[in-house]
């Protein structure tokens, strides 16, 4: 499973004032927190206005670039920030996210191009905003996949995001995630299929029980990435335990390994 | 009880067969279609109540909603001609939407969702939509409340230019302006010229129907 660690963001409160007051140390705190935990991506997003953003990233970047040797995902639809980060950076970034949206088409897509990074494609777009059948959303994946191999990047390097919207106003929406996810595959075998969870169970009580309730079904469903905090253990069990139900564990050796490191487990 | 008591309680317990049985009860038995709409709408309150207490959560709320609408479908032919004008007729028109520059849409669209169930006209422009749209938007469908969502702090300016445009264009006292998402504060309120702020749905839609009640 490949974890984008997502706790370095500007919008939580904490990760705010650290990217304001510039506390390289507790971002390296928090990227080291996630190294541990398992994660093959750190997440960065600075969550400030665009004339700021540009600085911030790279602030953030050279902080986790100095605290460890994950490669990083750049947050951002801004253009100019991802654009400072891609001078600076390491290891080959996942950026997230091209989407049909003009402005990301234009401004995201072609530097993820130009620099070969691996990229997360969402399904949605202008026009029908997140489509509510997995065919809708299935035409805008396949427009940005043929965009995005045309371009010169291979299958493996693309994330597709399904889209998840929330089960509290649609007792229908896990399905049609899950759906899209398994079209997906049967179209693009070797691209990685990846999601933020949360939206799930917003408006619900037991959020938590929801959220990896439902990452183990889209593990079932095909999915082997998740943007998730790699600090939760109950999360990372399932995640551990229903890949290895569906058959991707040899020997079961991630899980139990994961056990005795006290990864998983109380 | 009375027995429209028993019908708010029944639509407060989430017992939809129970609550439009008993409506087409008492319209049978002759009750005035106001008070089984009142009944309703006290029920409606007080699962308004229990979500705020964290009892109740938005599929509550959702489905509450829905057993109003269908029990207007029952009650709307038993409405004279006065009664309609108290009850039967959409409460405003709200125009939503999530500012350019922001994609974040799970709180808008529960909001939608919880605006129509509560009898407001709502016009959904979805996410990332530019205040060009917003505007004449708005003035095509007539906007009696603009809400703007955004999370990301990057949504603050283009709120801003909403309302902006909204007084160059000399319409700024014709409609309500209202920010929601869960970074809102008075601060962001008063930077983005808004008239309320909320960081939940529920508190949304009670500051909307008193504006509609003062009649804006």
């Amino acid at each position: 499973m490949i974890i984008i660690g997502e706790k370095i963001n500007g919008t939580r409160k904490a990760v705010g004032k650290a990217i304001q007051d510039r506390d390289a140390g507790f971002i390296r705190h928090l990227a080291e927190e996630q190294v541990k935990a398992g994660s093959t991506y750190i997440d960065i997003n600075a969550g400030t206005p665009p004339g700021r953003e540009p600085d911030d990233m790279v602030w953030l970047l050279d902080s986790v670039q100095a605290a460890c040797d994950l490669p990083v995902c750049l947050d951002s639809a801004n253009p100019a920030a991802l654009k400072a980060c891609l001078e600076i950076v390491d290891k080959r970034p996942l950026i997230n996210s091209v989407s049909g949206e003009k402005s990301r088409m234009e401004g995201v897509l072609p530097l993820a191009l130009e620099h070969k990074t691996n990229l997360i494609i969402l399904a949605l777009d202008d026009i029908a905003g997140i489509p509510e059948t997995s065919s809708g959303r299935m035409e805008i994946v396949r427009r940005l996949v043929s965009l995005a191999l045309d371009g010169g990047l291979t299958q493996d390097q693309l994330f597709i995001d399904p889209l998840v919207t929330a089960i509290a106003t649609g007792t229908g929406n896990a399905i049609i995630t899950f759906e899209t996810i398994r079209e997906i595959k049967a179209a693009f075998p070797m691209v990685h299929i990846t999601s933020g969870l949360s939206n799930i169970s917003f408006g619900m009580p037991l959020r938590k029980i929801i959220n990896r309730t439902f990452l183990s079904m889209c593990v079932a469903a095909g999915m082997d990435s998740a943007i998730a905090n790699p600090g939760d253990k109950d999360l990372m069990g399932a995640v551990l335990a229903a890949e290895m139900l569906m058959g991707k564990d040899r020997y079961c050796m991630n899980f139990n390994k994961a056990y005795r490191a006290g990864m998983i487990g109380a | 009880m009375k027995d429209t008591q028993l019908l708010t309680q029944a639509v407060v317990d989430m017992e939809e067969d129970k609550a439009l049985a008993l409506t087409r009860q008492l319209l049978e038995s002759k009750t005035d279609p106001v008070a089984i709409f009142n009944a309703y709408q006290d029920a409606m309150a007080e699962v308004g109540k229990r979500f705020e207490k964290g009892i109740y959560f938005i599929p509550e709320l959702v489905m509450s909603g829905d057993m109003m609408n269908s029990a207007m479908e029952i009650i709307k032919p038993y409405l004279n001609e006065s009664d309609t004008r108290d009850t039967g007729k959409k409460t405003g028109r709200i125009l939503i939407a999530t500012v350019e520059g922001d994609i974040h849409d799970i709180g808008k669209n529960i909001v939608s969702t919880l605006m129509a169930l509560n009898g407001f006209e709502v016009r959904d422009m979805g996410v990332d939509v530019p205040i060009d749209r917003i505007i004449s938007e708005a003035k095509e469908f007539g906007a009696q409340i603009i809400g703007l969502s955004g999370l990301l702090t990057l949504a603050f300016d283009p709120m801003k230019n909403v309302v902006e445009r909204l007084e160059q264009e000399g319409i700024r006292d014709t409609v309500k302006v209202i920010i929601g998402g869960g970074q809102m504060d008075d601060q962001i309120c008063r930077y983005v010229g808004a008239d309320a702020f909320v960081t939940d749905a529920v508190a949304g839609i009670s500051l909307c129907k008193n504006w509609l009640n003062g009649s804006i």
